[in-house]
């Protein structure tokens, strides 16, 4: 395997609270890579720095290859990161169909520069093409032209996910997924991360708190406690390991 | 689906209508009434470049006025100084000085401040520009720029005489209308759907690859330009540049019009101006009054109509469709839209 990513010594404080100490992290490409850990282990602050939504206090971050460290998260999208939000955040005065089409024109906008941008109004037929396929495969359909604030949770997590791929992205990253979701939309959330994990040939980085969820995607899971890594590996291995049962799964 | 076709022919039919209805005014209203109306028409666009940052990527500016005076004071010196430089030129400068003064301005503005700190700058810049103006002898000082001429504009095989004030007139309306109709556009095509979403969530918006603030900075500019070019359009047609109209006043003049009229309508603006322009000809007798009939009513229009005026009417045209059951329901946000 190739790697995707790799963080070396990331370290992140809030004020006087060291979040991240001395974190090293690696994600192979083409693996769905899952970091759990109890609250306030430092998965989301982790999320966020390998994103680019924070700035790191120390350490380097690269993307196949090239020191991502210095970049923001805008510049990192455009080297092939797409990602989703705890809560998705969508736009959300906008109707879902616009939503998407704002999405795969900012993709057109990085790949032909300004060119895609001055436009008609229409958006071009393709666009609007692809914006179709992507809500037949998402199960979007019927809720189209609704502003996309009026949308279940549900479906704002489904549209939110329809956006970043329609970003064509080689690293998906998901926090929380499946948050906030009853049982059997999860069930459905995962059917639906794997299909187009495989469609798409995705490399996955997730955060989760649910383990139906966790190891039903995870080929290899990450735990994280106190701001350190504590296991790492494949998932039934990690499950077995003595110290992650102490201080995580034997909770449960 | 949004029938964007649809959508397009109907604004081009609101700037044309607009566009009659200015023009077969002089018909019916006396040269003074006339007057207003140019000036009526030129704050229309003003107001709309204002809106395309507030409701458009959701920037408030305290300080357009040093965009119109910009551009107003630039048509003014080359008027006056380099009369042999074709008007065309002259506009082109004026709106140029807008964009210049909204890059530089934003560029700092941007990088340092948002929300209610960045309109606190763009106000502080704009006293910083007003007053420039009063202490600059090249500019009149407190007298301001006066003896504007109006162009007579050659096109080789014919020349266009716009030195009386209903020709002139006529210019403004059709430059209007045709800036007017180009700022929809554009806030309507792929740019223009970016904005939006900045405004609706500048987070998502980054996380999709756009740099926000370049394109904060792209529309500050544009919104500079065309305001600036509304005050070199205007001052030809009042023959004064006047160190008031870099006065912060003027710089509420555009959020109250977009107030009056509705925020959330591209028209909003329009509307509002027209309206305030309205009152203002209605309480002209009132001395000194005039500004609390303007302040009475912008509470009464804040507190009991939110979305403006075109936002009220658009909302009881809803009501009475669904009440009745005619017609297409159509969802809020979409009428709003259509408009």
């Amino acid at each position: 395997m190739t790697r995707m990513m790799e963080a070396r010594g990331i370290h992140k404080s809030y004020g006087p609270v060291r979040v991240l100490e001395d974190v090293d992290f690696d994600l192979e490409a083409g693996e769905a890579h899952v970091v759990i850990g109890p609250n306030g282990a430092g998965k989301t602050t982790l999320f966020r720095c390998l994103s680019g939504e924070s700035r790191i206090d120390g350490g380097t971050i690269t993307l196949a290859g090239e020191d991502i460290t210095g970049l923001a998260g805008w510049q990192r999208v455009k080297r092939g990161i797409g990602r989703s939000f705890q809560v998705a955040r969508i736009f959300p005065d906008m109707s879902a169909f616009e939503n998407l089409i704002v999405a795969i024109e900012t993709r057109e906008r990085v790949d032909k520069g300004l060119k895609s941008t001055f436009g008609l109004v229409a958006p071009r037929a393709a666009v609007r093409g692809e914006a179709e396929d992507l809500v037949v495969e998402l199960g979007l359909e019927g809720r189209l032209d609704e502003p996309a604030s009026t949308l279940s949770h549900g479906d704002k997590k489904r549209l939110e996910l329809a956006m970043s791929l329609a970003l064509k992205p080689k690293l998906l990253m998901l926090d929380e997924p499946t948050a906030g979701m009853s049982q059997s939309d999860r069930a459905e959330a995962v059917r639906l991360i794997a299909q187009v994990r495989e469609k798409y040939g995705l490399t996955l980085l997730l955060t989760e708190h649910d383990m139906e969820v966790v190891f039903g995607l995870a080929t290899r899971l990450t735990v994280l406690h106190h701001g350190a890594i504590i296991a790492s590996g494949e998932p039934h291995k990690v499950r077995a390991d003595a110290r992650v049962r102490e201080v995580y799964l034997g909770q449960h | 689906m949004i029938d964007y076709r649809r959508r397009m022919r109907a604004n081009l039919a609101i700037a044309v209508i607009g566009l009659v209805l200015f023009a077969v005014f002089p018909l019916v209203a006396n040269s003074g009434l006339v007057f207003l109306a140019g000036l009526v028409a030129v704050n229309i666009v003003f107001g709309l470049s204002w809106n395309l940052l507030f409701s458009g990527v959701g920037l408030l500016s305290f300080g357009h006025a040093m965009f119109f005076a910009g551009g107003a004071y630039a048509m003014a010196v080359v008027s006056l100084r380099l009369p042999d430089l074709p008007f065309a030129g002259g506009l082109l400068l004026g709106a140029m000085t807008g964009g210049i003064i909204a890059l530089v301005f934003g560029y700092i503005a941007l990088r340092r401040a948002s929300g209610v700190y960045f309109a606190v700058l763009t106000l502080a810049f704009s006293e910083l520009v007003h007053i420039v103006i009063t202490k600059t002898t090249f500019l009149g000082r407190n007298d301001g720029l006066v003896g504007i001429p109006r162009p007579v504009i050659n096109l080789g095989v014919a020349s266009i005489d716009l030195t009386s004030a209903l020709a002139y007139y006529y210019f403004i309306i059709v430059a209007m209308a045709v800036v007017a109709f180009a700022l929809w556009s554009f806030q309507n095509s792929p740019a223009g759907r970016l904005i939006q979403a900045i405004r609706q969530d500048p987070v998502r918006t980054a996380f999709l690859g756009t740099d926000v603030r370049s394109w904060q900075l792209t529309a500050f500019v544009l919104s500079g330009t065309i305001a600036a070019f509304c005050g070199a359009v205007m001052v030809p047609f009042a023959q004064i540049a006047s160190p008031e109209i870099a006065y912060w006043t003027v710089s509420t003049e555009p959020i109250l019009f977009t107030l009056l009229g509705g925020a959330g309508h591209f028209w909003g603006p329009a509307v509002g101006a027209i309206l305030f322009g309205a009152i203002d000809y209605a309480t002209r007798a009132l001395y000194g009054l005039s500004e609390i009939t303007v302040g009475m009513l912008l509470l009464g229009v804040v507190l009991l109509m939110p979305g403006g005026l075109l936002g009220f009417l658009l909302s009881r045209r809803t009501a009475a469709r669904r009440l009745t059951g005619s017609g297409k329901r159509v969802p809020m946000a979409n009428a709003e839209k259509a408009t």
